[in-house]
């Protein structure tokens, strides 16, 4: 253990969860796609989330990533409540999302990409008098690449949609990182990959992981799930149905939890959805 | 699950998504080459060739530099107010009103000065303002309340249309004070004509906006694609808007500039600005980028229109084949323009 932590472990009180999700709930009109979830992600969680189309599991995405607003219950920060709508908020918060199509320019090169509305300027004041200082842009996300140890051939003049898909993940994923400082929201981020471009952006999620950032990832490949996460939280129907430390359990019981063959585990600590409300 | 079943799915889906292919292509490659550098280069071809043929059909008169002069001068109030139209393009939004906005700035800035004797230095700035003005309310009407831009521009150009006969009555104005407000267009500094140290001026500053600016970068990244601007932060309302009050303060200076040229205020001079400006911009996304509009195609589109009707004009065309060649010129622009962004990224 650190010696930061263990310090701390003689006088305060521990450290709250990173996120903390308590009794939320979302509808869309009659529609209720998520119930009463609650979830603690802690620092330094790999979490996989996983469940069939229409569990839930976007929505609660675009929760985090403030597309959403919960209609029922909270979510802590770092122990406090907060609203992190709308995304931009989030992203002040801490909070990156690489969402499937990637959200990337395509016309942009991979460095404008990664300062795509938080451009390094000269100048305050409306954005029109805003003179961008390219060169600081460009080395800055060419350093933040490289700390990654991510390499694309001519980083700095190919526009991100003459890339392959896997480069193109890696930028999302690296840009995610580069802002990220406490959560990072993946979803599906090997869906549209090869194998060989998967292994790539694991390995990236692993380093990632390694650095300390928190990251919650939405999958439909559970080997990729095993390869990086050690949390598995499945959703069916709108309701968390198991968390899970990936280590105490298999991929045929979680499959089990998605298809419904299964009822509810919780073995990651978190209180399971209140059924009496 | 098998580790093969993975694998297949992830090459299905990469395919899919439109990664680089590996293997066979629908098209030849030959050929989707050949689209791709016509829709590249086709303008610029188009516009050397045309050069060529003047040249050795008119080699006395065409390439001579007072006739370039000419060249330039003729197109630079239609180079402003085309320049203008290509920043709310860029941002994926069109806007028909500003051949309207030309009309009614002219006949305004006119009306100012003769009937209401206002000065030179208070009339001009109050047109350009409401040029600006009526662009704003073309970005908030697009942006906040979602209008289509094709319907709402169209809109609000009629609205201007209806401004202009209510000002004027339908009856051209003549320019009875202020004499000096036709040297703002005719006067010349080292024997270069204003119009043409606007037309740079302008187009300068516009090429500076969208290319150096965050404000560039923004409108830029909306019109590739506005859900990932969203995503990142960006405020996509306030960037339309401002690109469409970029359009209208073009328009309108592009209106006033015209009426110095003329010493009047015509009714509806200006109007033939909205498909001139288009033709320049659909011409200029074949120059150079593929399929993107910028300000450098723009400007050779209109090049190539000046050229164009200068070279009929000289060779003796009648008035009917410059029509024909800027209606063709127009449908063969935007058929170049789509060629490119289908094939651009393959």
């Amino acid at each position: 253990m650190p010696v930061g932590n263990a310090k701390r472990l003689v006088g305060a009180p521990p450290e709250p969860p990173l996120i903390v999700l308590r009794n939320v709930g979302k509808a869309f009109g009659a529609i209720e796609a998520l119930r009463n979830v609650s979830l603690d992600l802690r620092r330094g969680d790999v979490l996989g989330l996983v469940g069939d189309n229409g569990a839930g599991k976007s929505t609660l995405v675009k929760m985090l990533a403030g597309a959403h607003d919960p209609t029922s219950g909270e979510i802590l920060l770092d122990g406090v409540p907060h609203l992190l709508s709308p995304p931009a908020q989030a992203l002040r918060l801490g909070i990156e999302t690489v969402y499937q199509d990637l959200s990337l320019v395509g016309s942009f090169t991979a460095a404008e990409n990664f300062f795509l509305g938080r451009e390094i300027a000269w100048g305050k004041g409306p954005a029109l008098f805003r003179w961008m200082r390219r060169r600081a842009m460009m080395d800055a996300a060419v350093k933040g690449l490289e700390d990654l140890h991510i390499e694309i051939p001519r980083i700095r003049t190919q526009p991100v949609d003459r890339m392959s898909g896997g480069q193109r993940q890696l930028a999302a994923i690296a840009r995610g990182a580069f802002w990220g400082s406490k959560l990072l929201l993946l979803d599906e981020p090997t869906a549209a990959l090869g194998v060989r471009e998967s292994r790539e952006v694991l390995d990236l999620i692993t380093r990632l992981s390694a650095r300390g950032l928190t990251i919650l990832m939405v999958t439909h490949n559970l080997e990729h799930l095993w390869s990086v996460c050690n949390r598995v939280v499945v959703m069916r129907r709108g309701t968390k149905v198991a968390d899970m430390e990936s280590r105490d359990t298999t991929m045929e019981e979680v499959v089990a939890f998605i298809t419904g063959a299964k009822g509810e585990r919780d073995l990651a600590g978190a209180p399971l959805a209140n059924h009496g409300a | 699950m098998r580790r093969s079943e993975v694998a297949g799915a992830g090459a299905l889906a990469g395919r899919a998504a439109g990664a680089p292919p590996t293997g066979r292509l629908r098209r030849s490659e030959a050929t989707s080459r050949a689209l791709r550098f016509v829709s590249t280069y086709g303008t610029i071809l188009a516009l050397v060739a045309m050069v060529i043929v003047f040249t050795i059909l008119q080699p006395d008169t065409f390439a001579t530099v007072d006739n370039v002069r000419n060249i330039l001068n003729d197109m630079a109030i239609g180079a402003i107010v085309a320049a203008g139209l290509t920043i709310p393009l860029v941002g994926g939004d069109f806007d028909l009103s500003i051949g309207y906005v030309a009309s009614f700035s002219g006949l305004l800035v006119v009306g100012l000065l003769s009937n209401s004797q206002w000065p030179i230095v208070l009339a001009v700035p109050v047109v350009m303002a409401l040029g600006t003005l009526i662009g704003l309310v073309n970005g908030l009407i697009v942006s906040k309340i979602g209008v289509n831009a094709f319907i709402a521009t169209l809109g609000t150009g009629t609205v201007v249309v209806g401004l202009n006969y209510a000002y004027s009555g339908g009856i051209p104005l003549q320019l009875t004070h202020a004499m000096s407000f036709t040297d703002v267009a005719l006067g010349r500094v080292w024997g270069i004509p204003h119009l043409v140290l606007a037309m740079a001026l302008v187009l300068g500053l516009l090429w500076l906006m969208l290319n150096r600016t965050v404000q560039g970068q923004h409108i830029k990244a909306i019109g590739v694609s506005a859900e990932s601007a969203r995503r990142a932060g960006i405020g996509v309302d306030r960037s339309r808007i401002v690109a469409f009050a970029i359009a209208g303060f073009c328009a309108a200076t592009g209106g006033i500039l015209m009426a110095s040229n003329l010493g009047s205020g015509q009714v509806a001079a200006g109007d033939g600005f909205m498909l001139t400006s288009f033709a320049a911009a659909f011409l200029g996304s074949a120059a150079l980028r593929e399929g993107q509009f910028h300000i450098v195609g723009t400007f050779i589109g209109i090049l190539t229109v000046a050229v164009g009707n200068n070279g009929l004009a000289m060779i003796g065309a009648p008035i009917f084949v410059q029509y024909l060649f800027s209606g063709t010129l127009l449908v063969v622009a935007v058929a170049l323009s789509g060629l490119g962004r289908r094939y651009a990224r393959r």
